[in-house]
């Protein structure tokens, strides 16, 4: 507990540091959005990938499962900021991004009706890298920088693929963008709970 | 000559509280209580002391039911900061600045 009473330069210091690395610590993000959203995607490419392979269907859209996917995301996320006593820095930019994200992708859905599926993987998987890079550095994690630039490279390749090998482009940036991240993520919340306990 | 160190953040539990609602942008009483191991009556009373030194914003509001105090720092709380941080380095650094 600390007591009113006189400290040192030295003391003030370290005492700092060690509030805001408290505090930092307070903020670390589970990665359970990121890691549900890297395996949808990565199964929503790679049935679309194998229906077209293989030549069968399976009698529904797979890619409706995001859809699906975001009632739980949108409880548990609301359900997680109640329970939290305090508010960073950047939540609101982040919400804002991850909207703004959501819209684009929506609104995408229909230019690929428009114009067919055959150059709409380059878009989304332009459209992947720019929230992942911007997460990125906001919380200065490396691997969803390094994701972000991957999936632009990934839609610069997929320019000249053919249909079924963009989707497979497109399951590794589900693979780099959200599960390795979101993984790497899980780790360290895991780590950190057990050094609380 | 060495800066003079600010009387109000020159305590380890206000200077504590500062530290941390630095480093987000606003925390209930909770938080700050569970973070600085504080019993809740000295907090509140080194909360007071930054409140009325214009260093925070306390809000008080109800939330299910229940009282919820929150707290965040004020920009003339972060000046404050920023030159009690800078006072701190000029003394472990006297040369550094050239005093």
């Amino acid at each position: 507990m600390l007591e009113e009473q006189g400290f040192s330069t030295e003391q003030s210091l370290q005492l700092i540091q060690e509030m805001i690395g408290k505090a930092k610590r307070s903020y670390i993000s589970r990665g359970f959005a990121s890691i549900v959203w890297g395996v949808l995607i990565i199964l929503c490419s790679l049935v679309t990938w194998a229906q077209a392979q293989f030549k069968f269907t399976i009698g529904f859209d797979i890619w409706l499962l995001l859809l699906l996917a975001l009632i739980p995301q949108i409880y548990f996320g609301i359900k997680e900021r109640k329970s939290k006593d305090f508010v960073a820095h950047d939540e609101q930019t982040m919400t804002f991004l991850w909207t703004a994200f959501a819209i684009c992708i929506f609104i995408s859905s229909f230019y690929n009706g428009m114009y067919g599926p055959q150059s709409f993987a380059s878009l989304i998987m332009m459209l992947y890298g720019i929230p992942t890079f911007i997460t990125g550095g906001i919380c200065k994690f490396k691997p969803m920088i390094l994701g972000g630039i991957i999936c632009w490279v990934l839609s610069i390749v997929s320019m000249f693929t053919p249909y079924t090998t963009d989707m497979l482009l497109m399951a590794a940036c589900g693979l780099f963008a959200w599960l390795i991240p979101g993984i790497i993520l899980w780790n360290r919340y895991k780590k950190q709970q057990a050094a609380n306990v | 000559m060495f800066k003079e160190l600010d009387p109000i953040l020159h305590s380890q539990l206000r200077l504590a509280v500062m530290s941390l609602l630095i480093s987000v942008k606003e925390a209930e009483f909770t938080f700050l209580k569970e973070k600085t191991n504080a019993t809740a009556g000295n907090l509140s009373v080194q909360i007071n002391k930054l409140k009325d030194a214009g260093y925070i914003e306390v809000t008080k509001q109800f939330s299910n039911n229940y009282p919820q105090t929150i707290c965040k720092v004020t920009p003339v709380g972060v000046n404050a900061f920023e030159i009690y941080v800078k006072a701190l380095q000029s003394y472990m650094h006297p040369n550094s600045n050239g005093q």
